[in-house]
């Protein structure tokens, strides 16, 4: 029986419990990780916001208490967390120096702007196999339908998680997460008519 | 998005309430081909293998943890710069190209205004320095020329500021203002018998060489 997230918070905070606190680490870094790297597109940038995120917990579950209100959500409160860290790391890269203002409460807007850095069709052909030719799909996803994607598969959070995170409704989560879903399987196909497509110059 | 369409994804990540509903919803041709169109690629995307951080960032927050209960003297691991692609290095040397030769363009072109303005010329000419000040507003003079070099410039060719840096004769001129009341003469007038003046009469003053009586 594994104790709960809230149980190893505890140990941490109350009694700097080390081992809690690795346990806790070690039991969402993949969730916490593949959500990273499949938004900055990037494993050593990943890595960087990896590590920024769980400063930002150590900090604040040590100095600011109250951040952090044990209800069950310790995973989406660390999520959360990290979001922050990858949007941080996207306006540092100057990919929203276009923004308006008055378009801060349009999360799609936002995203709609963003430079398309996502790897080529040529780029995805030449993917070593099925896993590679996925993970370049998913790259070439919209933002808001690839981070859907992520939440859910690599984080496992539910839509109702992942709408409460994004600040949209469920259905919108619903509807990105379909969208997300037929893009990929069109897109797969495209690639693959095009394998065998003849040379032309 | 219908309610069937909904109702078949929530079905198919299990979040649905009601579990025994996907039957029913099958029998309706187009949400069938809605399930297996998102069935197919959800149950790829669940093969993929789940990423992990380097092990050694998970170290490194561990200590952090450990540290002083953490942060704020939590440092962080750095990891090893990486080479820079070709293409940001290309542009990187072009910009910085560009950069270089606006800047050289910029020096080259302000020295060449700088050195046909005329104020090198003029220092050196006094004759040419007049002219311009006849042409050139006192304004626009004053912007481009420092307020020192416009009044050693402004001692070279005005001949009273020259005249007024001579202390001596600012002097000679002083004294004369001073003495100036106690005469009924004016410099510069034509010159008088001494007769004439106001007590030159007889036993006051004497002509130089005539003999008392």
């Amino acid at each position: 029986m594994h104790p709960a997230d809230e149980i190893l918070v505890a140990r941490y905070v109350e009694a700097a419990d080390q081992t809690a606190f690795r346990t806790l680490l070690e039991r969402h870094q993949e969730r916490v990780f593949g959500y990273l790297r499949g938004m900055v597109r990037d494993r050593d940038v990943a890595n960087d916001l990896f590590q920024e995120t769980f400063l930002r917990v150590i900090r604040a579950l040590n100095e600011e208490r109250g951040s952090y209100t044990r209800q069950d959500k310790f995973l989406a409160w660390v999520l959360r967390i990290a979001r922050n860290a990858a949007l941080d790391h996207l306006r540092a890269r100057k990919k929203w120096q276009d923004i308006a203002p008055e378009d801060d409460g349009d999360e799609s807007v936002w995203w709609d702007r963003l430079p398309d850095d996502a790897p080529s069709a040529l780029d995805i052909i030449r993917g070593k196999d099925d896993v590679d030719l996925l993970r370049a799909c998913i790259d070439r996803l919209s933002p808001e339908q690839r981070e859907v994607v992520l939440l859910r598969h690599e984080s496992d959070l539910t839509f109702r998680e992942i709408a409460d995170l994004t600040g949209c409704s469920i259905n919108t989560a619903l509807g990105r997460m379909r969208y997300a879903l037929i893009n990929l399987r069109r897109m797969m196909e495209d690639v693959r008519q095009s394998e065998f497509l003849p040379v032309t110059n | 998005m219908t309610y069937g369409k909904k109702e078949i994804l929530l079905q198919l990540y299990g979040e649905a309430a009601d579990t025994e509903k996907l039957r029913s919803l099958l029998r309706d041709e187009e949400l069938r081909q809605e399930h297996a169109v998102l069935s197919e690629t959800k149950f790829r995307l669940d093969l993929l293998e789940k990423e992990r951080p380097d092990t050694a960032i998970v170290d490194a927050i561990v200590a952090a943890a450990a540290s002083n209960g953490g942060t704020p003297h939590a440092k962080r691991l750095d990891r090893p710069a990486r080479a820079r692609s070709p293409r940001r290095r290309t542009v990187l040397i072009s910009a910085l190209s560009i950069a270089a030769v606006v800047l050289v363009g910029t020096g080259i072109g302000l020295d060449w205004f700088g050195g046909s303005s005329g104020l090198s010329a003029s220092q050196q000419s006094p004759a040419m320095a007049s002219h311009e000040d006849d042409l050139v507003p006192p304004e626009s003079l004053h912007q481009l020329v420092p307020t020192q070099q416009l009044h050693s410039l402004a001692s070279r060719t005005d001949p009273r500021l020259a005249w007024d840096d001579a202390s001596p004769i600012l002097d000679m001129h002083r004294r004369i203002q001073t003495m100036r009341p106690a005469s009924p003469l004016d410099w510069g007038e034509a010159a008088v018998p001494l007769e004439s003046l106001p007590g030159s009469g007889p036993g006051r003053l004497q002509m130089t060489g005539s003999s008392r009586q």
